[in-house]
């Protein structure tokens, strides 16, 4: 969700005083509908009716799903086509694309889940599984979805938690009675979400042949293979051949006899756990760190959110649906990413997907912004 | 390594960037174990050497002015009507010194700054039959919006007799090769910056008008491309938020007496300082106090002025056509036609501190990695890139 260029003067922009390009965000949409949703719903669709056995789970935000249903309808009838299937699980997590577990308060990170499972139940079966925003996991979160009643939850699976475990297993989380964690096989992951189209990589092209040899000389219950869904179309163009891999993976596992496709919720209801976790820190997916500097490292990062957080008081007491919501849109992880200001590799990464020019200016804007937004909720 | 250099800015004698390239680089390059005798018009300063391995040889007596200048009327007066004879008397004493120079001193190679240095350069080439290195601190094209056929000639000429040219960045490479060179004879090599000059000084009580504004910085010379009308500009437009702060503009120039006008005409003289031209010494206390610095240079081929601000632990805001623009991300990059963003980006830095203190924290540490050191060694490996393809072509 991007955000207008806005100045500290009124005078200035085209935004005409509007927090989010409207614009902007509905280019965006359409041209990644047109490249990789509807492309890759309709394979995936395919191979649903084609291989009884096939089986995929999905995370949305409310937020996407709100913007389909504004920019590209056609997008949310084939997810609702997929749901209908049966074989297709739409995951937990929170209705905004948000930082909101990172809050002191935790009534806020609550208040999301519920609004999300209450967005998905319009069109599918919610799910006993969670994934936190950009994966993010600890202890205390995993104990917290337990107590609203999830029976698994999504982790990156980092050799600082697993030691000389296998990310392979389900695992339970130290303080948590019986929560499961599914955690992400991250070399597996990348292989087709990062490197599939990489000539540098030693193992390109990769085949749907060689990918399900792999994954069949793996030990253990199960792997948790996750990427971002652009991953097919957007990430990796289509003349890379990534749906051509996608295209032939069922075949190719279903050659393997020990292998099988499962959704999260069946893992964590057939598979019983192999040992405990312990994550007292927070981790995730995002950059080499994988924990939450990616979005919180700087002191431009912590300021912006501590302001924003600190509006969260004043939001809820004015007792408006239109400030809240602006609100909770603020709160968006990529806000923070674009103000990173790491130095290696990963701030390629930040500088890739980013529409500002640098750090500073990501950071200047959405201050602009929210120092107009504190002057709004002073009004109301 | 024996090296002519040919140049005609040597500190104190300096206008500008070139003159603190000369004397960092050459100091460098003697660090390097390299000797230098570097040429240049007599400046009425009496230069003596600062580096061991360095000798100042001063050829002529005339005192080039190598920019553009308004006379007293304030009416453009052009280069001066005395330049072309200056220059040309300071190539034939050039070419006479090196040549009587080079009797006891076999140079491995020439190298020559800007146009004004050229001809002779050339010519020397030529006598001595060594190869020539022919730096562009700057061409016509961004001196001037009205560039003089003559200096565009003489620019042309040598980049077609150089057997290698540097570039002091990409965007003044690509000027290069608007003049006509071939593009693989380009090699860019950037500035760098003294860091322990800048972040070591030590502020003293700086005057009366510090009073716990906050200051806003332009330094350098007063002239169109330097973009000092853009600042008052943008300087009208922060005051309307933030009207106490202070507008410093150090430099001395043929827009002085406009920038003044301007300033009364837009209401907002009180809040604008103009120092003339401050000495170094000033110089580093000056980025010291400031909170932001401003470059918004509508052509600028490099300006380390930018690295210096930043070694001061300064927040910079650049304009997007500078050089130093290719080299650092501790920056904030803005159009110097747009004086809104411009605006916008200096209220931001005097209203968030988080956004200054993140600026200045990463500044100091990029800015250490544009040592002239690096400059030197990079420029050295032209001279042998020129000198081995002349061997092997021999």
């Amino acid at each position: 969700m991007r955000l207008s260029l806005f100045s500290m003067f009124s005078d200035n922009g085209d935004s005409g005083g509007a927090y989010f390009d409207k614009d902007l965000n509905s280019k965006i949409m359409q041209k990644v509908a047109e490249k990789c949703y509807i492309p890759a719903n309709q394979l995936m669709l395919e191979l649903l009716e084609n291989h009884p056995d096939f089986k995929i789970s999905y995370s949305l935000t409310g937020v996407f799903i709100e913007q389909c249903k504004q920019f590209a309808p056609q997008v949310l009838e084939s997810f609702a086509s997929l749901a209908k299937t049966g074989k297709v699980e739409f995951l937990s997590e929170t209705y905004y694309h948000s930082l909101s577990y990172l809050f002191s308060d935790k009534d806020e990170f609550l208040e999301q889940i519920k609004l999300h499972s209450k967005e998905i139940s319009s069109f599918a079966k919610p799910s006993k599984v969670f994934r936190n925003t950009e994966a993010m996991f600890s202890n205390d979160i995993a104990y917290l979805v337990e107590r609203l009643g999830y029976e698994g939850i999504l982790a990156e699976g980092l050799e600082h938690i697993l030691g000389w475990r296998s990310p392979n297993y389900l695992y339970t989380v130290n303080g948590c009675e019986k929560i499961k964690a599914l955690l992400r096989h991250f070399k597996l992951s990348d292989d087709i979400g990062y490197r599939f189209s990489a000539k540098w990589w030693n193992e390109h092209p990769l085949t749907a042949d060689k990918y399900a040899r792999w994954l069949s000389t793996l030990q253990g219950d199960c792997v948790n293979i996750f990427m971002d869904y652009e991953t097919f179309g957007e990430h990796h163009w289509k003349d890379t051949g990534i749906f051509e891999f996608l295209r032939h993976l069922p075949t190719e596992v279903e050659k393997h006899k020990d292998l099988r496709f499962a959704t999260p919720t069946e893992l964590v209801k057939n598979i019983g756990p192999r040992d405990d976790i312990d994550v007292p820190n927070l981790t995730s997916w995002a950059d080499m760190e994988r924990d939450t500097s990616a979005w919180l490292g700087n002191e431009m990062q912590k300021n912006a959110f501590s302001e924003l957080e600190a509006l969260g008081e004043k939001v809820k007491e004015a007792k408006h649906d239109g400030l809240m919501r602006t609100w909770r849109m603020l709160g968006n992880s990529d806000h923070f990413y674009y103000m990173c200001t790491k130095s290696l590799s990963d701030q390629d990464v930040h500088n890739y997907f980013s529409p500002y020019d640098s750090p500073f200016d990501a950071y200047i804007n959405y201050m602009n912004i929210l120092n107009d937004f504190r002057e709004k909720i002073g009004k109301v | 390594m024996r090296i002519a250099m040919l140049g005609w800015e040597f500190p104190p004698f300096i206008s500008g960037g070139l003159g603190v390239h000369c004397f960092e680089l050459t100091k460098a390059l003697c660090e390097k174990g390299a000797q230098i005798d570097f040429f240049m018009p007599v400046s009425g300063k009496k230069i003596s050497s600062p580096h061991k391995g360095l000798r100042i040889v001063e050829v002529a007596k005339t005192v080039l002015k190598p920019y553009m200048f308004f006379s007293k009327t304030g009416k453009r007066a052009g280069y001066g009507k005395n330049l072309v004879n200056a220059v040309k008397e300071y190539w034939s004493h050039c070419i006479s010194s090196v040549l009587a120079y080079s009797q006891e001193n076999r140079y491995d190679i020439i190298h020559a700054h800007d146009w004004l240095a050229s001809r002779a350069g050339i010519e020397l080439k030529q006598k001595l039959s060594i190869p020539l290195v022919q730096t562009f601190h700057s061409t016509e094209f961004d001196r001037t919006s009205w560039p003089w056929q003559y200096i565009l000639d003489i620019e042309r000429s040598a980049t077609e007799n150089a057997d290698l040219i540097i570039a002091v960045s990409k965007r003044t490479g690509d000027q290069v090769e608007r003049l006509g060179a071939q593009k693989q004879r380009i090699r860019v090599v950037y500035n760098g910056v003294d860091r322990e000059k800048f972040s070591s000084s030590q502020v003293e009580k700086l005057g009366s008008f510090r009073k716990k504004r906050k200051i806003v910085l332009f330094l350098g010379r007063l002239t169109e491309q330097k973009g000092p009308v853009q600042f008052l500009h943008a300087a009208k437009r922060v005051l309307a938020k933030e009207p106490d702060t202070l507008f410093v503009i150090a430099g001395k120039g043929e827009l002085l007496p406009l920038l003044i006008n301007m300033s009364l005409g837009m209401g907002i003289s009180k809040n604008v300082r103009f120092l003339g031209y401050i000495p170094d010494e000033e110089q580093r206390k000056i980025y010291k106090v400031a909170d932001v610095y401003v470059m918004p240079s509508t052509s600028e081929p490099f300006g380390i002025t930018a690295l210096e601000a930043m070694s001061s632990g300064v927040p910079v805001i650049i304009s997007k056509t500078s050089g130093v623009a290719e080299i650092v991300k501790s920056a904030i990059k803005v159009d110097f036609w747009d004086i809104n963003s411009m605006a916008d980006k200096i209220l931001a830095l005097l209203k968030y501190r988080p956004l200054a203190k993140t600026m200045a924290g990463m500044s100091l540490g990029e800015a250490g990695k544009w040592t002239w050191e690096r400059t030197a060694a990079e420029t050295l490996k032209v001279y042998e890139e020129a000198i081995n393809s002349r061997k092997s072509n021999n």
